[in-house]
């Protein structure tokens, strides 16, 4: 992994809130820029759109949107820059990128209608996992 | 015998003690000979007693008779065994493990690896412990200088043709020989010679051979003769010239033949499925029951991540001792093979399609409800757990129907009566009995391992046999009484030359068939059981010889539960159908507009004319319950993770019974069973056998009810009997290749 860790410069800590959240756009702005190469290596074209991993890349930072301490927002973009560049030098495979970002978590077979009201434990559970 | 116990017994002994100064003459060590002999010599004064050792592998004596006992002296130490006791058999006693190839408790003694040796005072020579009886006062030195000499001279000559190819031998890791020659043989070979090469023979699909590696020690002959009862290997040639074959170019067409895989202490013989794929010390071991047979044997099933790699017996005297059938040992990859893993639906088109477990349940609930309540049937198949058989009851009653059966069960089978349907001898009760009457059951093929304990009972007592049904294959003598009910009636009468022998038998045993409960006159040849065991004293206080050899794994827990048919018809005109892994129903039976859901493992007989689908947990994935055909109560656990998204039976059964409304009360394994507690209290008692108490039933007089159709046999083909062994491909190689045609 050593040419991920060169591509990777552990920047200073961020001094401030307002600081860190500046970094943040500037990350998100670096990953948009990469979109359309990421789309060109894993072949993407037939699964998704730019501006549907843009929204991804959105929700996986907004995600974190509770997170006010400036050092812990460091940490979560070295982590996220650190993922950036392995995407952007094709260090992951195609079905990676489709599980992680364009299919998502929930699986292939979404569940429509979840009306997950008053069910037992028992059933939410069966539904997820035989565990 | 683990290495660990064979190094530290090699740590322990004399050397340590010897005076240094003697060591110190030898600064060259020639091979073989050891410092020991010189120095044994010099041993001066007897040592104090040693403290007394845990017998090997707890290794217990039972007196019969409290003057037969007789006292020996291991390396020291007294010990009191029974007359008749080997030398090696008094040492384990007395907690020293010798080494040995050629000896194996089950099988007859043959003395000839010499692996044994061990010095007795004031014979000549080191003395074969194996084969040499234990005398009063005798006194046995194991760890003597010569004794260890005797071993490292016997390894050599082992190794001496013994091929060095460990790193790619199957047995590596779990070998006597790698283990033993580690632990006493010497630390260099002086053969400069070429080793002798023998060629392999063709055993099968299921036994590798690699007969340069062979050791003579012959227990494989004598397995095959003693326990299979066929007398297929043999050993040819002699001196150096001596092989293991099977005299003409054949196979061995044994259903125990997997065993000699086991008893071989090289690799020899070994698995032919499992040939490269694993090392042994790469695998988890679960310790779980089998369910191909109604018998329960005891199993381990070592997987590696989520895959089953073997099955190997675990040692359970009552019911198969330290072997199992070949079904059992190698019908594993099916668990592989045609696998159902996602919920589906089949559509308009006639195509499964993959849904979510939510529209699956939603589909199967809304169905259920717009079907009246008689016209719901559910049938349970051979492999259910007791668990999800209960759930699946309470569910169907829930719903408002009682048509809930488990395959196998026929039409009102009196199930109130559990001595009635099992066998009350036991497994290992079968060994007292001297006249066995076997009607419409070939116990070779039904449940091998039952055959097992009558041919082990026939050659150690000469206790006769007598078989009602159609011609089958024995492997113990055997006389064919006749084919159908005719001759039942004629024993049940007193017309029949086989009654003196019943009436002459001390512990006379019957075993009936299960295949005879699908007879429309079942009632009447049960009656006509009875009255032979009425006027053969079959069932006493002290002996109860009324057997019924059940089929399948989940047959007992079901009648148990009460889960048999209350009329033949319900079937007919069911709009509804819920098959719980039952493949063997009728299919034609079940009207085109019925609505048919399959839950389970394989993609088998009941997956054509399924509806829905849902997959279900095999045995080898989930924790369930089951009862063998002598009533003892096991359970299995799961080695591996479900497939896909299949979930464990009693779950779905849960889930669908919250879905369709009718929540049923019981979230978790422990609740199910308090549940099945009020209904089988036997069903809880793990790992004990509840013998059901005997009390005279009224049943119709006989003889006017009974058709007099022959019986027919219930298993066309031994090696494919369920959903799992139908998709194994080993089970399918077996069948093309063993079945007698
Ligand atoms: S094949 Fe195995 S069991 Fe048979 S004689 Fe050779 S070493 Fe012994
Ligand atoms: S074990 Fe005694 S001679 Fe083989």
């Amino acid at each position: 992994m050593a040419f991920t860790l060169r591509s990777v410069k552990v920047p200073p800590n961020s001094a401030s809130l307002e600081e860190a959240r500046h970094r943040v756009f500037d990350f998100f702005r670096a990953a948009c820029r990469s979109l359309p190469t990421v789309m060109e290596i894993y072949n993407l074209h037939d699964v998704a759109t730019v501006s549907q991993l843009r929204s991804t890349v959105a929700s996986e930072i907004r995600k974190n949107s509770h997170v006010t301490n400036p050092k812990v927002i460091d940490m979560l973009l070295f982590k996220a820059m650190e993922e950036l560049g392995n995407i952007a030098e094709h260090a992951k495979q195609r079905h990676h990128i489709i599980g992680q970002y364009v299919v998502g978590r929930q699986g292939l077979v979404q569940d429509v209608g979840t009306k997950d009201q008053g069910i037992s434990n028992f059933l939410k559970n069966f539904y997820n996992t035989n565990y | 015998m683990g290495l660990g116990m064979l190094a530290s017994r090699v740590m322990r002994p004399t050397a340590s003690k010897l005076p240094r100064n003697l060591l110190s003459h030898f600064h060259i060590r020639p091979i073989v000979s050891t410092p020991e002999s010189s120095a044994a010599q010099a041993q001066p004064e007897p040592e104090p007693t040693p403290p007394p050792r845990a017998p090997v592998a707890g290794a217990r004596v039972h007196f019969k008779n409290p003057d037969d006992a007789i006292e020996v002296f291991v390396d020291g130490y007294p010990v009191k065994i029974p007359k008749g006791m080997t030398v090696l058999q008094a040492c384990e006693v007395a907690g020293v493990d010798i080494p040995r190839f050629c000896y194996h408790s089950r099988l007859s003694i043959a003395g000839n690896c010499r692996m044994c040796l061990v010095e007795v005072e004031k014979s000549p020579k080191p003395v074969a412990s194996c084969a040499m009886p234990a005398l009063p006062g005798m006194k046995i030195k194991t760890d003597t200088p010569v004794a260890k000499k005797a071993r490292e001279g016997v390894m050599e000559f082992l190794l001496m043709n013994h091929p060095l190819d460990c790193p790619i031998c199957d047995q590596g890791g779990e070998c006597d020989l790698q283990d033993q020659s580690m632990a006493f043989g010497s630390d260099r070979g002086r053969f400069t010679e070429m080793k002798r090469s023998v060629v392999d023979k063709n055993l099968g699909p299921l036994v590798k051979t690699v007969m340069t590696r062979c050791i003579q020690c012959t227990r494989c002959v004598r397995f095959a003769t003693e326990v299979a009862g066929v007398q297929d290997l043999g050993m040819l040639g002699r001196g150096s010239g001596e092989e293991i074959g099977t005299y003409v170019e054949k196979l061995m067409t044994s259903e125990l033949s997997g065993n000699v895989i086991d008893i071989c202490p090289v690799g020899a013989l070994t698995s032919k499925p499992f040939a490269f794929k694993a090392r042994n010390w790469e695998l988890k071991g679960t310790e779980t029951i089998d369910v191909t047979d109604a018998v329960g044997s005891n199993i381990r099933i070592d997987s590696r991540g989520p895959e089953v790699l073997r099955i190997l017996p675990r040692l359970n005297e009552d019911i198969n001792e330290e072997w199992i059938s070949d079904k059992t040992r190698f019908f594993y990859d099916g668990l592989k093979r045609q696998r159902l893993n996602d919920p589906m639906i089949r559509g308009a088109d006639g195509r499964f399609k993959a849904v979510s477990w939510r529209d699956a349940l939603a589909v199967v609930a809304e169905v259920a409800h717009q079907t009246k309540p008689e016209e719901i049937v559910g049938i349970a198949g051979q492999l259910s757990d007791a668990e999800s058989m209960m759930a699946l009851k309470d569910f169907l009653n829930k719903m408002g129907s009682n048509n809930v059966w488990c395959e196998g069960n026929g039409v009102n089978t009196d199930a109130d009566l559990r001595s009635g349907y099992l066998m009350n001898s036991g497994i290992a009760g079968l060994e007292k009995a001297d006249v066995f009457l076997l009607v419409g059951t070939q116990p070779r093929v039904e449940a091998a391992m039952v055959n097992a304990r009558i041919q082990k009972t026939v050659r150690a007592t000469q206790a006769k046999v007598g078989y009602i049904g159609p011609a089958a294959d024995f492997n113990y003598d055997h006389q064919h009484l006749g084919i159908g009910p005719q001759t039942l009636i004629e024993i049940a009468e007193g017309r029949h030359p086989f009654c003196s022998a019943l009436l002459n038998a001390k512990n006379p045993a019957i075993i009936v068939g299960a295949g005879l409960f699908e007879r429309k006159d079942k009632d009447a040849i049960f009656s006509a059981v009875e009255t032979i065991s009425k006027y053969a004293k079959v069932v006493r206080p002290d002996w109860n010889g009324f057997n019924v050899l059940l089929l399948n794994a989940a047959q007992a827990a079901a009648l148990d539960l009460g889960l048999v048919p209350e009329s033949g018809k319900s079937i007919e005109s069911a709009k509804f159908v819920y098959l719980m892994g039952a493949d063997d129903v009728n299919m034609e039976k079940v009207p085109v507009d019925a609505f048919v859901v399959y839950q389970g493992h394989h993609g088998d007989r009941g997956v054509y004319r399924a509806n829905v689908i849902l997959p279900a947990a095999a045995f080898s994935e989930k924790e369930g319950t089951y009862e063998n055909t002598e009533g003892c109560v096991q359970q299995t656990l799961p080695a591996v993770p479900t497939v896909g998204d299949a979930r464990d039976d009693w779950k779905i059964i849960r889930a669908l019974s919250e879905v369709a409304g009718v929540r049923l009360p019981y979230d978790s394994l422990g609740a199910i069973r308090s549940r099945i507690k009020t209904v089988a209290p036997n069903l809880v008692h793990m790992d004990e056998r509840e013998p059901a108490t005997f009390s005279a039933s009224l049943k119709p007089d006989f003889s006017h009810k009974m058709s007099l159709t022959a019986f027919g046999s219930t298993i066309e083909n031994f090696y494919m009997t369920d959903s799992i062994t139908r998709a194994s491909k080993i089970m399918a190689q077996c069948s093309a290749l063993l079945l007698k045609k």
